[in-house]
């Protein structure tokens, strides 16, 4: 039983981590998230499973963490202000080759890191892009002129 | 103006309208994690050694001892007993808080003898002169399912006289 509960708590503890460090820790991964991610990885299993080495121990954690993770997920789907709190919602930080510099500031980005982002959809300039949008996963999308 | 992608709201996405206080919340939620650590270097959760005393006519003990402890942790107990009277036949009484859900890993020196007393374990430690010292380390391990506080009461006997009692407790952090 108490595998199912750490499991719970770890889950719900992991992702309002990952929430409050912001959405940019979500899918970049420069050396320092990667260190973020992995370290998270390794603390969190000494933690869930302890000196149980069994596979009963293995499926019990396994099988929580699925269950919370579609149960966040369903809640999420049927419920707008949940999947607000869950996913976050995305912000607009290019508009028309501009950049929205208060909601730069706000996701702390530099226009290196847009631009970086940029080059890797193979957009060279500002100017090219009507819409660049931070979505709740993290991710930059721009929309092209 | 470019056309708005599908699903975006302008006055939500980019004006950032009614999510004005989303950043205060983040940033409150985040001086709330940057606590954890302050607390844990505060020993909030353990496990820095703190010393309990007790004195009596005849001795006087000294128990170092954490108070909290995290599962799966090892620690140590350090019981200091300084006899101001002869203590001929001294027998440390521990209260079952020492020991459940606890793994003894050694007790040094080894006590003459082990009973259980009322359901205290009680370590005969043989004869302690007027004026000596005698110190008793315990290794423990905390076990992983073993959550909860407990008190952790030392009682130094002579024989069948109680020469004091000291109250220790112990919290133990999933």
């Amino acid at each position: 039983m108490d595998i199912a509960l750490r499991a719970l708590f770890l889950y719900a503890f992991v992702v309002f981590v990952m929430r409050v460090l912001g959405r940019r820790e979500l899918s970049s991964l420069s050396a320092v998230d990667l260190v973020l991610l992995i370290v998270l990885g390794d603390a969190i299993q000494q933690g869930l499973t302890q000196d149980d080495y069994s596979v009963t121990g293995a499926v019990i954690a396994v099988a929580t963490i699925g269950a919370v993770q579609v149960a966040s997920s369903y809640i999420s789907f049927r419920s707008k202000r949940a999947r607000k709190v869950i996913e976050g919602e995305p912000i607009i930080v290019i508009q028309d080759g501009g950049l929205l510099e208060t909601n730069l500031k706000r996701e702390r980005l530099t226009a290196d890191d847009l631009a970086e982002e940029m080059r890797m959809q193979q957009i060279a300039s500002f100017d090219e892009v009507a819409w660049g949008i931070l979505e709740s996963n993290g991710q930059i999308s721009f929309v092209k002129k | 103006m470019s056309q708005i992608p599908d699903t975006i709201v302008l006055k939500r996405d980019r004006d950032l309208a009614g999510r004005e206080n989303e950043i205060w919340v983040r940033r409150g939620l985040f001086a709330l994690l940057c606590l954890v650590p302050v607390l844990a270097l505060l020993n909030l959760f353990g496990q820095h050694p703190g010393t309990s005393n007790a004195a009596g006519a005849a001795a006087r003990l000294e128990v170092y001892a954490p108070a909290r402890v995290r599962s799966g942790l090892l620690f140590e107990a350090r019981f200091h007993i300084v006899a101001v009277r002869d203590l001929k036949r001294a027998t440390l009484v521990l209260a079952p808080g020492w020991l459940e859900g606890m793994t003894v890993n050694t007790i040094e020196p080894s006590p003459t003898s082990e009973t259980s007393v009322n359901g205290n374990l009680s370590l005969s430690l043989g004869h302690i002169p007027r004026g000596q010292s005698y110190l008793l380390f315990m290794q423990f391990q905390v076990n992983p399912i073993n959550v909860g506080h407990r008190q952790q009461t030392v009682q130094l006997y002579d024989g069948n006289r109680k020469v004091l009692e000291l109250h220790h407790t112990i919290t133990v952090f999933p």
